[in-house]
């Protein structure tokens, strides 16, 4: 089996040595196909990599939030499931917002090994300096826990999480914010609450411009601060945690909004959209990348497809001598298959050195020098091999096919 | 064994499936035994090749039978008849049809390395012992392009018996050679039935070939006109 396998290659590759200028060009079909599917899947899976990687990171991975999905149901339908209950114009309790019964779900979480929670308290204040008023969403925290469950801290350009701390009354907002007011670090401006609650606040920290959900509009104080300035002592509204595991969230975000009620997103809910776009844009991009590789097949098609006529006469010979139909299909087959396998080969060098032109390309973004995230895993040389090879043995087999149909009878008369 | 011909034809009978249909052969049926050299002999287009194509298991009749050794081989599969022609056949053709790509010695050693039954070292030394007894020592490693028209049958001849078949097939073998070629052939066949016993079927045109066969198949139109 293994000898007949080896003459059959034998005579294909002695086929393809023979015509040295078709080889060469199909060869180069399939490197250059593969070469760039190589750099441009390493450059949109690298850059998509980068972006996931911000969104998970930029917020906490699940956020509990005081809100409920569905309002509870009145105690009368609860009572009664299945039996028509209609009840009308029912007076709500007023509630007071807020978790209840925080601490017993952050012992909860504390009991994983896997995932760090950080309560904190949203609520809206005036800001006002000079005849300026700007409104701000406080974010009340505790800023050791806090850092650790998201990179609010990588994203300040001035002052450190910590001085929230030290300094009474501290407050950390963004940079856009900071200029529309016309403030600096280390400036004091007064902030009332909707309750009426009045403070001063000193800015002990700036977010960096282009930090769209810190920069705008929101700051963060400590969460102490934010409780008493809301007037809801005591009170959190918001949980958010971390996880080792980013991808574990939308789990984990299920069980504990079914066991405490309270609406928990995951970051893949939070950016449904975003990640919606990620598959639209995987599937143009495969598509595209598949065209060339389809394409490259193309002319190994071409180079059996012409082996095949121009060898019609060997063909018939070599039936005459014993060969079978399949013995003769397999040949060129094996003609396409060597050419892919080459041509995958030269596209895998090229396709690297793409990878290292694109790696080495420097640009700014907003003074900071960066370089293209490029997705360098094997698994992209698997999948670019893998598509050609099977798309140059379909290219080969159909016109090899040919190659197995043939009559020796009709050229052996045909040549007399 | 020597009860039963080699070959038995019963009936043979060939139509090309074209509008209006074409009879090739029409109910042909002989005998050849082992050991036998015999020519097939007649005008352009009486049939003469579409009969060894039939012999050569290289085409199907559309009626009669085909015998060979004994068994019929009328109804095999495509696979069966490559091996029955890989093992015990053995086609000299008018032109040499050598493979181009490759030298005189993987020409003859082609059957061979497909049939698998020898290790290399044995295929490469029956290949050259194969060329050597044609004459051709030395030209071992020539592509056919540098050989002249006279060797390059003789390797064609060296690789029909590549296989030690126990039947060879001539289809006008002595075509396209001068006499001098066409005499070492016809000297070569000879020595093939008559001394390793191997039965010899040939198309000839060549009055020589004819003469010096031991029995002599006339064909006219499809038929078999007289058996001498």
């Amino acid at each position: 089996m293994f000898s007949r396998f080896s003459l059959l290659l034998g005579i294909a590759l002695r086929h393809i040595s023979k015509r040295k200028r078709q080889t060469l060009v199909a060869i180069a079909g399939v490197g250059i196909g593969v070469g760039f599917f190589l750099a441009v899947s390493a450059l949109m899976i690298g850059s998509q990599n980068d972006f996931v990687e911000t969104l998970i990171d930029a917020a906490p991975h699940i956020i509990i939030s005081d809100e409920i999905r569905s309002p509870t149901p009145q105690p009368a339908v609860r009572a009664f499931p299945d039996a028509a209950v209609e009840v009308r114009h029912y007076k709500t309790r007023n509630e007071v917002r807020g978790i209840k019964d925080w601490q017993g779900l952050m012992r909860t979480i504390g009991a994983r090994s896997d995932a760090v929670a950080s309560p904190s308290l949203s609520g809206a204040v005036t800001l006002r300096v000079g005849g300026r008023e700007e409104a701000l969403a406080i974010v009340g925290i505790e800023p050791g826990i806090e850092a650790q469950v998201s990179d609010v801290e990588q994203y300040l350009k001035e002052g450190r999480l910590r001085n929230l701390e030290t300094t009474q009354g501290g407050v950390i907002i963004g940079e856009e914010m900071a200029s529309r007011l016309g403030v600096r670090m280390g400036d004091i401006m007064a902030a009332t609450s909707a309750r009426g609650v009045t403070r001063t606040l000193k800015i002990v920290g700036l977010f960096e411009r282009g930090r769209g959900q810190f920069g705008g509009s929101s700051g963060y104080v400590l969460l102490r601060e934010a409780q008493s300035l809301t007037s809801q002592p005591f009170v959190i509204n918001r949980i958010g945690i971390r996880l080792d595991d980013p991808y574990a969230a939308e789990d984990i975000a299920k069980r504990l909004e079914a066991r405490y009620g309270y609406k928990a997103e995951s970051w893949q809910e939070r950016s449904a959209d975003f990640l919606s776009l990620l598959v639209t844009r995987n599937v143009i991009m495969y598509t595209v990348i598949s065209a060339i590789l389809l394409v490259a097949s193309f002319g190994i098609y071409t180079v059996v497809s012409t082996s095949v006529a121009d060898k019609r006469r060997d063909i018939a010979i070599m039936r005459s001598m014993g060969f079978s139909s399949g013995d003769l299909q397999a040949v060129f087959v094996m003609e396409g298959f060597t050419l892919a396998c080459v041509g995958v080969l030269a596209g895998w060098g090229l396709g690297f050195a793409l990878m290292q032109v694109l790696g080495s390309i420097e640009f700014n973004i907003q003074g900071s020098t960066e370089t293209m995230p490029l997705d360098r895993s094997f698994f992209q040389y698997a999948i670019s091999a893998g598509a050609s090879l099977f798309s140059a043995i379909i290219a080969a087999w159909l016109p090899a096919r040919k190659a197995a149909q043939v009559d020796p009878v009709d050229i052996l008369r045909g040549a007399v | 064994m020597t009860g039963t011909p080699l070959i038995r034809a019963e009936g043979l009978t060939r139509v090309l499936a074209v509008e209006p249909p074409v009879t090739l052969i029409r109910d042909v049926s002989f005998e050849i035994n082992r050991g036998e050299f015999v020519a097939v002999i007649g005008p352009s287009g009486c049939g003469k090749s579409s009969l060894l194509y039939l012999l050569g298991l290289l085409d199907r009749p559309t009626e009669g039978r085909l015998l060979f050794d004994g068994e019929d081989t009328t109804g095999t599969d495509g696979n069966a008849r490559a091996n029955l022609r890989l093992a015990r056949f053995g086609f000299v053709f008018q032109f040499h049809f050598l493979l181009p790509e490759f030298t005189a010695l993987e020409n003859v050693t082609l059957p061979m390395r497909r049939l698998g039954w020898l290790g290399g070292a044995e295929i490469d030394a029956r290949g050259r012992a194969l060329l050597g007894a044609m004459g051709l020592e030395g030209q071992e490693h020539k592509t056919p392009d540098k050989m002249s028209g006279g060797q390059r049958q003789r390797v064609a001849i060296a690789r029909a018996l590549a296989n030690d078949p126990a039947l060879l097939l001539g289809d006008e073998p002595t075509g396209n050679l001068d006499s001098l070629n066409s005499k070492r052939v016809i000297e070569i066949f000879h020595d093939l039935a008559a001394k390793e016993g191997r039965t010899i079927i040939c198309v000839t045109h060549d009055p020589e070939v004819a003469a010096s066969a031991h029995r002599r198949i006339h064909m006219l139109d499809g038929r078999i006109e007289r058996i001498d």
